[in-house]
């Protein structure tokens, strides 16, 4: 069954969605099946493409909207909150 | 674990390629294979054949390799090679050195099949940095 999910999820302080962060949540976003947004600003990415992901330029402090379509978007998107979360640089 | 498609890094400089690993290997974690091939053998600018070859193998963990070159000799050399290989298990990406060997080695790093990580590395061509 196809499912979709929203969620929002705000970087901590001081961590942006910079290279290695980037890669964390890019790595996370690609172990999951479903289809997968992230959107800031304004802006929206393909969640497992590295550099959509950093042109987003997503900083600490700003919130980060997920979206997930797909038989596994419920877990993918629990899995992807909780990285965004503990995120440290 | 499933095999990852390994990546070779083809540059003119030592220095340019495994500084180019160094950051791809941040990026995507210490399980894909990243080689980095610079330089000519006498510790020169230039590029080598012989390293090249070596690379693939190194990168070469049965699920097919990608290559990303900087420029000029360097992709006259990997094309050489790769034309006595018809197996289609190591593939030249068309793609800016940086940001597609970056592409490519997230992508391998989630599991994804050559084509996939090639792709990946191809979309660098249009990706924008702001």
């Amino acid at each position: 069954m196809l499912a979709s999910c929203e969620a929002t999820v705000l970087m901590p302080d001081g961590v942006a969605l910079h290279a290695r962060p980037a890669g964390l949540f890019v790595r996370t976003a690609g172990s999951f099946r479903s289809e997968i947004t992230v959107s800031s600003g304004g802006r929206s990415a393909n969640a497992k493409s590295i550099l959509s992901v950093m042109a987003l330029g997503a900083r600490g402090g700003t919130a980060l909207e997920l979206r997930a379509e797909g038989e596994d978007a419920e877990r993918a998107l629990t899995a992807l909150t909780a990285c965004v979360s503990g995120l440290l640089e | 674990m499933e095999k990852m498609v390994g990546i070779v890094l083809v540059s003119h400089s030592a220095e340019l390629a495994r500084g180019l690993a160094a950051v791809a290997a941040q990026v995507a974690g210490p399980d894909v294979r990243i080689e980095a091939a610079g330089g000519d053998p006498a510790g020169g600018l230039g590029t080598s054949a012989d390293r090249v070859e070596e690379a693939i193998r190194r990168a070469a963990a049965g699920a097919g390799v990608v290559v990303l070159v900087d420029l000029g000799s360097a992709v006259l050399t990997v094309r050489d090679i790769l034309e006595d290989r018809a197996d289609g298990s190591v593939r030249l990406a068309d793609a800016p050195i940086v940001e597609g060997a970056v592409a490519a080695a997230v992508t391998a790093a989630t599991g994804q099949p050559l084509e996939a990580v090639l792709q990946a590395a191809e979309e660098a061509r249009d990706a924008r940095k702001l």
